[in-house]
């Protein structure tokens, strides 16, 4: 059921366009990632379905209601925002209260909802402290709790994550996705890292210089780039153009693309059954956990990703045959 | 070595030229007889107590206060809100703050006297008001400087949003959020102001003069009477300078420290 629609949004500042007629549909409680660049509009959409930036044009329907000319305040949007942007004269209890204060509820109903969110976010020890005694970690979970209390239509949650260390952003990927199933919500996070959108989303839209360059869900976008842009940003896919392509592998490839696409773990060193070659002489050789990233030279230089395997480590400077699927290799549009 | 010597005696020298005259008014405030000796001869608090008596002083402390904070009030009411909505919602259209700013500190105290005195004399507003307005442009700078440092703090556009989200109008967000978190900087910008205003004697003197006679005239009028009672006026405007000083180091203090977030 589509619970969010965006049609035909489309946002200038001056002269420059930077969202060029954004249409999505997201449906009730979906996890909805828009990943992209720095500049690419992923923000702004946010900030108009929030209702803080007006669109120049388009439209906006959330649970059945046209957004336009809606308040911030009437719209039943959350948000949580990068810096946190907690409330530095409250404390956690009363930055959390603040909504629902807002709203004019019932002090102990406030009470009773604040003690429950707070044992949510695993925070209730910290309810009397000031946002400054706080870690950033604990500061962004306040920032949760404090949208999620006033149980919004719609979170918006705009790169939370990402001024924390990678320990922290790790487990707190984690509890953001199981909170959102626990409470059924639906949430839309802005981020700019693939890892953070392809572990905690049902859906990714990838965006590209204000244009949605590809929408689907983590693994059809990660096995099925459609373009170079996708290719290269969710990922550290090889890109090569036909020519280059049909020389390395010494065979026609079918269709009309001008470029193609190989995941680095669909390079391998041992022949299989309707492999194909690729030539190439490795001249680098980088571990990364239990991934071991090689960079060869050949026609042209391509990367493959393996399993860590003790001994058998590619030596640097020595010439390889590595193969690959042909179903592996992805035409780009 | 012989480098740090010569930086050691070279600080000293500076803070005796600083600070030996201020100690010697202060001293000379609490001098009974003091004529061929380094130190006084004796101590009194008769000079203080002089002053205190009279109603003279009185008045015209009231009078400076009354000045310097009705000034400072009518800048708060009217200059930090305009300063507020330009930062916050109109960030293009402060540099013309920032130039007027600049201009302030352009206009020397004569000139700008007999500006004031030719242009409004005739007609016929009370001088004493015309001052209040120059004061009220003049401690532009530090009301700005306090008002900008203390948004520049906080991210005070996103608070503002995140109260709006949670359902608080633009009003209640900046009376509930804003308000409170920038408040100390505030304070602390319009303590300064008062505190340059308190001291000002050029213009007060030049439009006005003893028709509405501030401390600041009044410790004029006593330098060629009495140096004990004079110096008895400077020690209550150091104390004042002091306590005020104080507070604002506090304020600041604390403006940073509940910003750290």
């Amino acid at each position: 059921m589509t619970y969010i629609t965006i049609e035909g949004l489309h946002k200038k500042f001056g002269t420059s366009t930077v969202l060029h007629e954004i249409d999505m549909q997201i449906n009730k409680g979906e996890f909805i990632t828009l990943l992209g660049p720095s500049g690419c509009g992923k923000s702004t959409i946010l900030r108009i379905v929030a209702g803080l930036t007006d669109a120049s044009s388009g439209k906006i329907h959330i649970d059945g209601q046209d957004m336009t000319g809606i308040q911030p305040k009437e719209r039943q949007v959350g948000m949580v925002f990068q810096s946190y942007a907690l409330f530095p004269n409250m404390t956690v209890k009363e930055n959390v209260a603040f909504g629902l204060r807002m709203q004019k509820m019932n002090p102990t109903e406030i009470e009773k909802r604040v003690e429950e969110m707070l044992a949510i976010v695993h925070l209730t020890e910290k309810a009397d402290a000031y946002p400054k005694e706080l870690s950033g970690g604990q500061q962004q979970r306040v920032a949760l709790a404090r949208a999620l209390i006033v149980r919004p239509k719609v979170l918006l949650l705009d790169e939370p994550l990402s001024a924390l260390d990678a320990q922290i952003r790790k487990k707190l990927q984690a509890d953001l996705r199981m909170i959102q199933q626990q409470l059924d919500m639906t949430m839309i996070l802005v981020t700019h890292d693939q890892e953070e959108a392809m572990a905690i989303s049902d859906r990714i839209f990838v965006m590209h210089n204000g244009r949605i360059a590809q929408s689907g869900t983590p693994t059809a976008i990660y096995t099925k780039p459609k373009s170079e842009f996708v290719a290269q940003f969710i990922g550290h896919y090889n890109v090569f153009t036909r020519p280059t392509l049909e020389k390395m592998m010494g065979t026609r490839l079918p269709g009309e693309a001008t470029k193609f696409a190989i995941r680095p773990e669909a390079i391998h060193l041992e022949q299989r059954a309707g492999d194909v070659p690729l030539q190439g002489t490795a001249k680098q050789s980088l571990m990364s956990g239990n991934v071991i990233r090689t960079t060869f030279e050949g026609t042209s230089t391509f990367l493959m990703e393996q399993l860590h395997q003790g001994e058998q480590a590619i030596r640097i400077g020595q010439s390889y045959t590595c193969y690959v699927a042909q179903e592996d290799v992805i035409a780009l549009s | 070595m012989k480098k740090r010597s010569f930086a050691d005696l070279f600080f000293l020298l500076f803070v005796v030229y600083i600070v030996l005259p201020v100690v010697a008014t202060m001293l000379y405030a609490f001098a009974g007889k003091w004529n061929k000796t380094i130190l006084p001869e004796g101590w009194t608090l008769k000079w203080l107590a002089t002053l205190f008596q009279d109603t003279a002083f009185i008045q015209a402390f009231g009078r400076s206060v009354l000045l310097s904070g009705g000034a400072v009030i009518i800048a708060l009411l009217a200059i930090v809100p305009a300063i507020f909505v330009i930062v916050l919602y109109f960030p293009k259209y402060e540099k013309w703050i920032q130039a007027a700013v600049v201009m302030v500190y352009s206009f020397p105290g004569v000139i700008l006297a007999v500006g004031l005195i030719r242009v409004y004399s005739q007609f016929g507003v009370p001088m004493i008001v015309v001052v209040l307005g120059a004061y009220v442009i003049g401690i532009l700078p530090y009301i700005y400087q306090g008002t900008r440092n203390s948004l520049r703090n906080v991210d005070a556009r996103q608070l503002l949003d995140a109260a709006q989200l949670l359902g608080a109008s633009k009003m209640q967000a900046f009376r509930k959020v804003l308000l409170p978190t920038v408040y100390p900087g505030l304070f602390a910008g319009a303590l300064l102001s008062f505190s340059v205003l308190f001291g000002e004697f050029v213009l007060i003197n030049l439009v006005v003069g003893s028709r509405f006679e501030t401390v600041q005239i009044y410790l004029m009028k006593k330098l060629s009477t009495s140096g004990h009672i004079a110096s008895a006026v400077v020690f209550i405007y150091i104390v004042l300078m002091g306590i005020l000083t104080f507070i604002i180091a506090k304020l600041t203090k604390q403006a940073k420290g509940a910003t750290n977030v």
